[in-house]
């Protein structure tokens, strides 16, 4: 193809790392820590610099709790393997850290029967809470919106009701996500095999509706993006406050193709709702199941939801039934 | 009618890639091109031939209506219109839809003097699609391998196949593709907020820069990939989940036949460790 | 393009290959179960099945015998279960059993050859509990094997221990530690649950014991039906087996739509549920009351009796042997052998004619 497609950078101009917009106290700018190498393989892409990050308590103190949380899953899984280094690495798709078992109902179970999942998700989840307030604090800290606040916090919901919150209301903690690779995939599966297929939830249906629905968006407004970039497109703060030919182009772009469009803004409320979504709606549909809810393909009968299909052999008669 | 403000000056002759002037006219909002004209003949039989399917079926229930693919004895045939037959007409109207769809992208891309990347990524999405109703069915050997027509319809064979392989999730394309779905919506969370945060800051403070874009990354992660870059990274990741999406469906029956779990013994069995 | 952009965009499509490097080749055979589009439908790949094929292959049968004769309780002596065949057919059934069994060892297998009537060998009286079992499962069971039945072969096929049978694990040594639990599951490269990291011994509380294999609810609102999610691993972990056991994916007794919905099923599960119920009956009234007879070697590590599940008989495919029937050349591992008024097996009618009983 002789045409550049701005797919990766040809000439990678190689220049002195930014330190970053000056915070107004002059010891947060101490925070920063120094910064790294420019690594040229991401200059393909993007930017080439690494660093500075901005360390602060509160992103200490998540790393920490993270580690935490973190290494008692990994020295679980060590055990399992007998400390074995390699069978470590060789079954590490199957270990895991499960919660306890149902017969411990919401109650602390012995250290080894899910005290140590229970330790351990709650390292995981004061992490993710404080690195939350962290999003939020640098946001503030450079005068800016806290829209990735806001949004870390739907997906924050997601994890809390998996977690957290259903198990509570169903009054077992072993109803959580064990911490493993297959064994939260069992898990999945086994949530569909116990409430009647999770297909035939609504809230399921949406959150995938959104999951989907943001992969499309982010193709075409990542694909729309380059198309104009040969406009400065890309330049996407600039051409909202000041909408120039790239922002025109793209617009008609999608107006002339399927009769309506978004503005370089507000495609961008688009894409942030549409992935805020996929956590609320499928958050709701996990806290619905179980509490509300028994058997969803049942639930889709009642209302009319399920079709019918001809049936190809004579009637399948239970064994149990009247036994 | 139905113009915006700046639009005028862009409506433009030529950038066609068939029929020269004959098509090249709007209509509202619309522009129609001759692989609009194809679009809506596909568009509008393909429908028609689902309402027909949906009517020799036994409900107008939206969610209930499904129009299903033939039995895998016909093969590659051609199946009797209402034993699968339609399905097949349908989904060559759909082919041909999507594809001109795609290639009036490409018409207006080219009036519009911009890349070619939405019609491309749209391709990868049709490929997915063929992947699921063309490519594993004729490798399969029977076009009843394609999934109903269906929203409900749909589900079930989706499950159903899945479970032909005792536990879908362990394939290992699969977690690919899933993986690439969650990131890239998390990716789409992340850009989406930043651009927001940027032009609607804190009451009472200015629009930022991209300059404040990059610290607010590099302070919370210690890197920023850039106003060019995500957008790069972004349609990577998003095509990136289609394509591994339609190579682990491709590979389920075709080039695997066991449960999945089974596939990763070759791991296990490694000489390194075995 | 320079090279390293080549090198990026060909990235996908080098780790796609890639896993294909690990798969199987068409063309494949498919055959559709359910109703058309609801994807109910088996794959399976010619080559892999035309490999294992000499694995399901039955024996040819022995030539056929007179009915006629003394009854082999009154030429052998401690004839106990058998007593009531023809010599021949009692001689014949022991060529066969030894074929099935024990084919490089013979009759000394079972038999002190110093006095074949003699029960020191501790395999006769197993031998001779298997037979009571064979009978049960040919007579009692018919709803999980049909006319088709089942002889010594099915599950021993040539060997003394059948390839396909189970032990209960012995508890994980970190167990009782202050880490490390694996909760039963979570292991690498177990048969037993085909790979995965599902619950690894689903046999005992399910093909022993007599727990609740069912998980779903029947109604769609709650009414305090309060199965866990950690039991539906349970069953999802023996569904796995039993796929494996059979050669066959879960659409073969399920429209995975509604699992649990019977209306929704294909019959093949009402043979599968009393697959179940049978097996239970095996493990229990035969193979559990085995154990005392039986020397270390022929236990599990935790002392316990090799027990049967459906990989035994199955080995793999959908009818065991490809649905041959042996037994139709062995009637009298039909049903346990009835006294007659005469001491005959056969009809009056047919002890005058020379019978030729396959």
């Amino acid at each position: 193809m002789p045409e550049y497609q701005n797919l990766f950078t040809q000439v990678r101009v190689e220049a002195p790392s930014y330190p970053g917009v000056p915070l107004e106290r002059e010891r947060d700018n101490r925070e920063r820590l120094g910064s790294g190498p420019h690594i040229q393989l991401f200059a393909l892409l993007g930017n080439a610099q690494i660093g500075p990050v901005y360390l602060g308590f509160l992103g200490i103190a998540s790393i920490i709790f993270f580690t935490l949380g973190f290494t008692l899953i990994g020295w679980n899984m060590l055990v399992q393997v007998n400390y074995s280094p390699i069978e470590f690495i060789r079954q590490l798709f199957w270990l895991s850290l499960d919660p306890p078992s149902p017969k411990y109902g919401l109650s602390f179970p012995p250290m080894n029967e899910g005290g140590w999942w229970m330790l351990s998700g709650l390292f995981i989840t004061m992490s993710i809470l404080l690195w939350w307030v962290r999003t939020y604090r640098r946001a503030v800290a450079l005068g800016m919106g806290t829209h990735v606040a806001w949004a870390f916090a739907a997906a924050i919901w997601l994890y809390l009701v998996l977690g957290f919150i259903r198990p509570l209301l169903m009054g077992s903690w072993s109803e959580a996500v064990p911490f493993g690779i297959f064994s939260h995939l069992d898990w999945t599966t086994a949530f569909s095999l116990r409430y009647g297929n999770l297909f035939y939830n609504p809230f399921h249906m949406l959150s995938i509706v959104f999951l989907y629905g943001s992969v499309l968006l982010f193709a075409m407004h990542g694909a729309t993006i380059l198309a104009v970039s040969r406009y400065g497109g890309e330049r996407e703060i600039e051409q909202i406050y000041d909408r120039g030919t790239a922002s025109e182009r793209a617009a008609l772009f999608w107006r002339w193709t399927m009769g309506f469009n978004a503005t370089m803004e507000s495609i961008h409320r688009w894409a942030w709702w549409f992935a805020v979504l996929t956590c609320i709606t499928g958050g709701i549909g996990i806290l619905l199941t179980g509490t509300v809810v028994d058997n969803w393909y049942l639930w889709g009968v009642k209302h009319g939801v399920a079709p019918a299909y001809p049936e190809i052999w004579g009637p399948v008669p239970d064994p149990a039934a009247g036994r | 009618m139905a113009m915006l403000s700046f639009e005028r000056k862009y409506r433009v002759r030529g950038g066609t890639l068939l029929g020269g002037d004959l098509f090249d006219f709007w209509v509202g909002p619309f522009y129609v091109g001759f692989f609009g004209i194809t679009t809506i003949f596909f568009a509008v039989v393909g429908t028609a031939l689902l309402l027909y399917g949906a009517a020799l079926g036994n409900t107008w229930n939206l969610w209930q209506i499904s129009v299903a693919p033939p039995d895998l004895k016909y093969g590659l045939g051609l199946a009797p219109l209402k034993e699968g037959g339609l399905w097949q007409l349908i989904t060559v109207c759909a082919i041909g839809a999507f594809g001109s769809w795609a290639l009036r992208e490409v018409e207006i891309s080219r009036k519009l003097g911009i890349g070619f990347h939405v019609p491309v990524a749209f391709s990868v999405a049709i490929f997915a699609y063929v992947t699921l109703v063309v490519i594993r069915p004729v490798l399969l050997g029977a076009w009843g391998h394609g999934f109903p027509y269906g929203i409900l319809s749909h589900l079930d064979w989706v499950s159903n196949v899945g479970y032909q392989y005792l536990h879908f999730h362990y394939n290992p394309a699969h977690m690919i593709a899933v993986s690439l779905f969650f990131t890239t919506t998390f990716a789409l969370a992340l850009h989406g907020s930043l651009i927001l945060s940027s032009t609607n800051p804190a009451p009472g403070e200015t629009v930022k820069t991209p300059e404040h874009e990059d610290t607010f990354f590099r302070d919370i992660i210690g890197y920023s990939v850039g106003t060019l870059g995500i957008h790069r990274l972004g349609l990577f990741l998003a095509l990136s989940a289609g394509f591994f999406s339609a190579v682990c469906i491709v590979i389920s029956g075709p080039f695997w036949t066991r449960g999945w779990p089974e596939w990763w013994g070759w791991w296990l069995r490694l000489p390194i460790w075995s | 393009m320079n090279f390293k952009t080549k090198i990026l965009s060909g990235l996908p499509a080098l780790a796609a290959l890639v896993l294909l490097v690990g798969c199987e080749r068409l063309p494949m055979d498919t055959a559709q179960i359910g109703y058309r589009g609801t994807g109910m439908e088996q794959v399976t790949n010619p080559r892999i099945v035309a490999a294992e094929a000499p694995k399901h292959v039955a024996p040819a049968p022995l030539d056929p015998v007179d009915a006629g004769g003394p009854r082999a309780r009154d030429v052998y002596q401690n004839v106990q279960v058998l007593g009531d065949l023809g010599i021949g057919e009692f001689n014949r059934l022991m060529v066969a059993m030894t074929q099935w069994i024990a084919p490089n060892e013979s009759c000394g297998y079972c038999h002190n050859l110093a006095n074949l009537a003699d029960d020191s060998v501790y395999t006769k009286k197993t031998a001779r509990r298997m037979l009571e079992m064979t009978w049960q499962i040919n007579s009692a069971w018919k709803s999980h094997v049909g006319d088709t039945g089942v002889t010594c072969y099915t599950c021993h096929r040539g060997q003394a221990v059948p390839a396909e049978r189970w032990f209960a694990d012995p508890p994980t040594k970190t167990a009782g530690r202050m880490l490390g639990n694996d909760n039963g599951q979570n292991k690498a490269g177990k048969a037993s649950v085909v790979n995965s990291s599902l619950p690894f011994d689903p046999f005992t509380p399910f093909l022993l014991g007599s727990q609740e294999i069912r998980v779903t609810a029947k109604t769609a609102l709650p009414t305090g039906h309060d199965v866990p999610i950690q039991q539906a691993e349970w069953t999802h972990g023996l569904m796995m087996h039993m796929s494996d056991g059979l050669g066959v994916g879960c659409v073969h007794c399920h429209n995975s739509r509604a699992f649990a919905e019977w209306n929704q099923s294909p019959p093949a599960r009402i043979t599968a549920w009393h697959g179940i119920r049978m097996v239970r009956d095996l493990n229990n009234q035969f193979m559990l009351p085995l154990t005392a007879g039986q020397p270390k070697n022929r236990l599990g590590p935790t002392g316990d009796i090799a027990k049967v599940n459906c990989a035994t008989c199955h080995q793999g495919v959908n009818k065991p042997l490809n649905g041959t029937s042996m037994v139709k050349a062995h009637p009298e591992l039909m049903a346990a052998p009835k006294p007659a008024a005469k001491t005959s097996l056969l009809p009056a009618a047919l002890i005058e004619s020379a019978p030729t009983v396959r």
